[in-house]
């Protein structure tokens, strides 16, 4: 077999290896507004009304009917590949008979016209579907028994409801490599590839890496990476998921369980601020993989990399599973009872503080707020990591992800959308592709998104200020040398400055994220972005990245007004002002980009709580170690970078002593100011309605009151 | 009805191939004349000859010269089909080699027609000579002033370019020769109705027209002599005009090609080609490999015309016209076609990636020597599943002549299947893998 392990690529000349950058242009065709006339169609000898220009394939769905499709994907251009959906089609003459077209016709790209009359259930439509099918499988390795997709697979289904039900084929079936690696994350079966391409497409449509080409021809061709080199996507694990067969599977899943065995709730990924919408798949408690749940308004239907492999930290054995408390230069297990004792100990009196990472609910966050000022009676507390703090932060999101489609101008400033913010970026992408929007991209070091990017601008590294400013100057009508300094120190030209500044107006979107705050002069970066905004009329987002920053920050879990931020509390402790901290689901050390000063807060500070679902490096620093539940193991709501509440059911079961936060910090509450304790989520979220007003009677889905007129505030 | 040489009146002489033997023999008049016509009245000159499609299908020409919209609003694109792969047809190799500037006039005089910007010839990979013919004349033709810009001091602007293809068949097919043009892979784009038809959007989107290089070759005598005087040549048959070009293969006494009028009979075609040879004949395949076979009754009678082919079973098709005699196998004939289609099949759509192969794996088996009862069955049965369900053309193409041989010569299929030899006793010829 031939596989990547064994293909040097280092034997191939320099330019053979690098990757080539292609560029899928769009057809016009495809920016093409969609017609909004309505045409009258038969279909099955009934008549209705469709918008002129509608898929039959999807004009059927509105008699309840069905047409069976392989290749056809409603968010990819249609390509009439595997001639599944064959209809027969006529024309209504004026004197009322119909003349048919003499050949069936491929449902998934046959525009809706006047007169057009549909045959879906004819012995013609029925013997071709059967056809299609027969040839489809004789080179099928029917390998359903051991097959990942086995018991959810479109050309199972298929065959059962329009295949023939035993073959004719007595030759060689066609052989290939059974288990060959894309890339780490994906792995091709070859046999069961049924050649629809639609991975091939989405590649060059959605995601736009354009890694996936078929090769070869005829019955030989197969879907590959140029040159076999890796899939180098962030996005590789969609292809799974719409792979109409078994044929692309994830090397995590792989063999690992039948689609009947696994349980699945609906959830949303937390690994970055996006919250995709998913199907949590588990089995006998343990988390199995991890697949997209459509969300018009988020991820559509799709998922990054990131999220789609990055859970495995739930099953890990790493899990915190007791709570443990310090006894002297020992580490001991311990009971809740005990560790409650000794943190209100250690707490009360005020000069205390928290900081607070990650994926962690409102509901947990509400409470540690609670517990804070109401138990322990301290402000201090801070959920943000960036060099840069500003409480401006929180009006910055205007556009959600959706309404960034219908832009005329993106300009992407100071972030790898890809990586921040995947979701944003396949909206990007996805406006320029169907709507023609203009995407500027001005990051300091090239990404994804210069590949469909009218304008990139790269400029000299943590000069994001001196690029703001020289745009701003440029919309303010500077002479030449006006821009010498900016354009000394972000190697940026003033005619390149006037070439973005131009394009921006009304219609246009500004991007950047919360990263943005890590730059040098990230004040002035900010100062700049709003002004420029107030002066085009253009819309700013300053997006949160991770887990329930944007939730956080709405329940006012950020520093500032008389509380002390994230780099005054670590200093604080270093001096000896805190004399005890909370460290919520974060690790400093992965966060904070001064180690030194983490270091020495941690090394100084008298009393340490480490709580997490992860033991994490920290362990040696704390006092008392309080084991978490994962965001599946527990019910809870979550507010996303345009500011979205969603709501998620917890499925699993949390390990050994592993309690929700919520649950923690309400018994303390109990402890400590007394009052009623909360006993579930849904009331915790009731009691944010009450207090905090941007959450007043925001539903599951909805996003919150403030954030839709102009960003997530508290 | 003996030859009638047209196009071909001064193939083979080298000075035709220079500009000033083209202009020398009268070429070029058509230019000059077209420059001073109004535009519609080229094209009502194309429509008055009956001139249709050289390339296969016989669309009428005219209707596709007229097709492209006449209020202009993007670039327009002028291509010629010089991919010419079909099997037994190697006519347009020859125009092109011997008679290079009467399809540089014919694409000019379609780009004054039509407002073409530009035309690309896209010329089969493997034809270097006719490439470097076309280059030649194209070279001479813009320093004579007959290309670029502003032809002939008209203000009209006219640009050729060739494009060699790299080796696919399916690349003559017109929606995949754009994609190849474009860049993309070789694969066949939507057609009406489920796409705009290439004269509204073709290459790049733009309005497109594309024709076979015989066809374009034409249009200097249509627009010269005019399209009544085309009209006449032919004027026997129902409804094909003018003489047609058929590249004579097989068990002919003096294989090539021919220029013959419509309404000239397949016999007479046969005797200008020197006659049989090695035998009676037997069967004939007159249009290019993907159209059905005839047996040696089909082709008696038979005239040459598009409606008249298709009475007689068969087609004009691209005029590659393969005589077979009396000791050739059938079965084998067919299972050797039937590795063509399997090999040349792009991919793009189930049932000829699949049925191509699965059809050429059973002839394989049965000219071995192992076919079962229900071979000749299956083989009509999976024909049906992919002609008329293929996404393009080639999968119908693939189909007709297995369809075909069965239908006029079930005995020679049955006979190899049931005592696993041939009925003319022929040995299995060796082909390239
Ligand atoms: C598989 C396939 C291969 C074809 N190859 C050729 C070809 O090599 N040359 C050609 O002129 N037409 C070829 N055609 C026909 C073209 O699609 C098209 O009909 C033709 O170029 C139109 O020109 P015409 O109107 O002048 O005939 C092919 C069609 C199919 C389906
Ligand atoms: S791997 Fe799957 S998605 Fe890709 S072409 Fe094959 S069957 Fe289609
Ligand atoms: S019929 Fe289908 S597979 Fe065959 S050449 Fe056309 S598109 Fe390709
Ligand atoms: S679903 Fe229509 S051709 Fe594949």
């Amino acid at each position: 077999m031939h596989g990547h392990k064994t293909f040097d690529s280092s034997a191939l000349p320099r330019a053979l290896t690098e990757r080539p950058r292609i560029l899928v242009q769009p057809l016009e065709s495809m920016a093409a507004v969609a017609e909004t006339r309505l045409v009258t169609i038969t279909i099955n000898d009934v008549e209705l009304q469709v918008p002129k220009g509608e898929l039959i394939v999807e004009s059927v769905k509105r008699l309840g009917l069905e047409i069976p499709i392989f290749c056809y994907h409603a968010r990819m251009k249609p390509v009439g590949m595997c001639r599944m959906c064959l209809v027969e089609v006529g024309f209504k003459q004026p004197d009322g008979s119909v003349r048919k077209m003499p050949k069936p016709q491929a449902g998934c790209t046959l525009p809706a016209d006047n007169n057009m009359v549909i045959y879906t259930d004819t012995e013609m439509v029925h013997r071709d579907r059967k056809g299609v099918l027969e040839f489809l499988l004789v080179n099928h390795p029917l390998d359903c028994p051991i097959c990942d997709r086995g018991g959810e697979c479109p050309l199972q289904n298929n065959t059962i409801f329009y295949g023939p039900s035993t073959t004719r084929f007595t030759e060689l079936k066609r052989h290939l490599p059974k288990a060959y690696p894309l890339s780490q994350y994906v792995t091709l079966d070859l046999e069961r590839c049924i050649q629809c391409g639609r991975c091939v497409r989405f590649t060059e449509e959605i995601s736009g890496d354009a890694q996936l080409a078929f090769r070869f021809r005829g019955s030989n061709m197969q879907p590959s990476t140029f040159q076999l080199l890796d899939f180098d996507s962030k996005f590789s694990g969609n292809v799974i998921e719409i792979c109409p067969v078994g044929a692309l599977t994830s090397a995590k899943y792989r063999f690992r369980a039948r689609p009947w065995d696994l349980e699945t709730s609906p959830f949303n990924c937390l690994e970055c601020s996006n919250h995709c919408s998913v199907w949590f798949d588990h089995r006998a408690g343990k988390f199995v993989r991890m697949n997209g749940r459509t969300n018009e308004a988020v991820n559509e239907e799709w998922t990054c990399d990131k999220g789609k492999f990055g859970q495995d930290w739930i099953n890990d054995s790493n899990r915190s599973v007791k709570v443990m408390v310090r006894k002297g230069d020992a580490f001991a297990e311990s009971t809740w009872s005990e560790a409650y004792d000794q943190i209100i100990a250690a707490f009360s009196g005020g000069h205390c503080a928290a900081l607070i990472g990650g994926k962690q609910s409102n509901e947990s966050l509400f409470l540690l707020g609670k517990l804070f000022r109401d138990g322990f009676k301290s402000n201090h507390l801070d959920s943000r990591w960036t060099r840069h703090l500003t409480d401006d932060a929180l009006k910055l999101a205007p556009d959600t992800i959706a309404s960034l489609e219908h832009k005329k101008t993106i300009l992407i400033l100071g972030t790898s959308l890809a990586d921040e913010l995947p979701m944003v970026f396949l909206r990007a992408r996805k406006a320029w592709f169907k709507n023609g929007t203009q995407v500027l991209n001005v990051t300091a070091k090239a990404n994804e998104a210069d590949a469909f990017a009218t304008q990139s601008l790269r400029y000299d590294e943590d000069h994001e200020a001196d690029v703001v400013a020289g745009i701003r100057l440029a919309l303010e009508g500077a002479a030449d040398d006006a821009f010498a300094l900016v354009a000394r120190r972000a190697q940026v030209s003033a005619a390149d400055f006037r070439a973005i500044a131009k394009e921006l107006g009304p219609d246009t979107a500004i991007i950047t994220s919360r990263s943005i705050f890590n730059v040098g002069d990230a004040g002035d970066v900010l100062d700049g972005l709003q002004a420029i905004a107030r002066k085009t009329g253009c819309t700013f987002n300053c997006y949160a990245v991770n887990g329930n920053d944007a939730g956080a920050e709405a329940l006012g879990l950020i520093g500032g007004q008389g509380s002390l931020n994230t780099r005054e509390i670590l200093e604080a402790c270093v001096n000896y002002r805190v004399k005890a901290l909370w460290l919520f689901d974060c690790n400093p050390f992965d966060l904070y980009p001064d180690h030194h000063l983490v270091n020495d807060a941690l090394e100084s500070v008298a009393f340490l709580v480490v709580q997490g679902s992860n033991s994490s490096s920290l362990t040696p620093y704390a006092s008392v170690v309080l084991p978490s539940a994962a965001p599946a193991e527990q019910d809870g709501s979550y507010v996303n970078m345009e500011g979205r509440l969603q709501r998620g059911k917890g499925m699993l079961q949390a390990p050994g002593d592993a309690k929700p936060s919520w649950r923690i910090f309400s018994e303390l509450l109990l402890r400590t100011a007394g009052g009623t304790p909360y006993f579930n989520p849904s009331e915790i979220l009731q009691a944010i309605g009450q207090e905090v007003p941007s959450f007043a009677g925001v539903g599951d889905g909805e996003l919150l009151k403030s954030a839709v007129a102009g960003g997530v505030t508290a | 009805m003996a030859e009638l040489k047209l196009l071909f009146e001064h193939a083979g002489n080298p000075a035709y191939q220079t500009i000033e033997g083209y202009i020398a023999k009268g070429g070029y008049q058509a230019l000059d004349k077209a420059l001073k016509m109004e535009r519609q009245a080229i094209i009502d000159q194309i429509k008055a000859s009956g001139l249709r499609g050289r390339g296969g299908a016989g669309f009428p020409t005219w209707i596709k010269w007229n097709g492209l919209p006449k209020e202009k609003t993007k670039r327009h694109h002028i291509v010629c089909n010089a991919d010419e792969g079909e099997p037994g047809t190697f006519k347009d190799k020859q125009l092109m080699e011997e008679t290079p500037f009467l399809l540089v006039e014919g694409m000019t005089l379609a780009g004054i027609a039509c407002q073409g910007d530009a035309g690309y010839i896209y010329i089969r990979g493997e034809f270097i000579d006719a490439a470097k013919a076309m280059r030649k004349a194209i070279d001479e033709a813009y320093a004579a002033g007959f290309l670029g810009k502003n032809i002939r001091g008209s203000g009209i602007d006219f640009d050729l370019y060739i494009h060699l293809g790299a080796g696919s068949y399916e690349c003559g097919e017109e929606s995949a020769l754009m994609s190849s043009i474009m860049g993309e892979r070789g694969m066949p784009r939507l057609k009406f109705p489920h796409a705009p038809l290439p004269t509204i959007a073709g290459l790049w989107d733009e309005p497109t027209l594309i024709n076979n290089v015989e066809t374009f070759c034409c249009a200097p005598f249509i627009v010269n002599k005019g399209g009544e005087w085309y009209a006449t040549m032919g004027a026997s048959t129902k409804n094909s005009r003018g003489t047609k070009l058929f590249s004579v293969s097989g068990h002919v006494g003096k294989p090539g090609n021919y220029e013959i009028e419509f309404g000239t009979t397949l016999m007479e075609l046969l005797e200008m080609s020197g006659g049989m040879t090695g035998g009676k004949l037997k069967a004939c395949v007159p249009g290019g490999s993907s159209v059905p076979i005839m047996t040696a009754e089909m082709c008696d009678g038979a005239i040459i015309g598009y409606e008249e082919m298709m009475q007689a079973g068969s087609m004009v098709g691209s005029g590659g016209c393969m005589f077979l005699n009396d000791k050739t196998c059938i079965v084998q004939f067919i299972w050797r076609t039937a590795m063509f289609y399997a090999v040349e099949s792009c991919g793009k759509c189930t049932p000829c990636r699949e049925g191509t192969k699965w059809m050429l794996q059973i002839l394989e088996r049965i000219v071995k020597g192992n076919g079962q009862p229900g071979d000749k069955e299956l083989l009509l049965d999976i024909t049906s599943q992919i002609d008329g369900r293929s996404f393009c053309g080639l999968g119908d193409a693939a189909a007709w002549p297995v369809a075909g041989a069965i239908k006029v010569f079930p005995e020679e299929f049955d006979y190899y299947i049931a005592n696993g030899k041939s009925i003319v006793g022929s040995p299995l010829p060796m082909v390239p893998a």
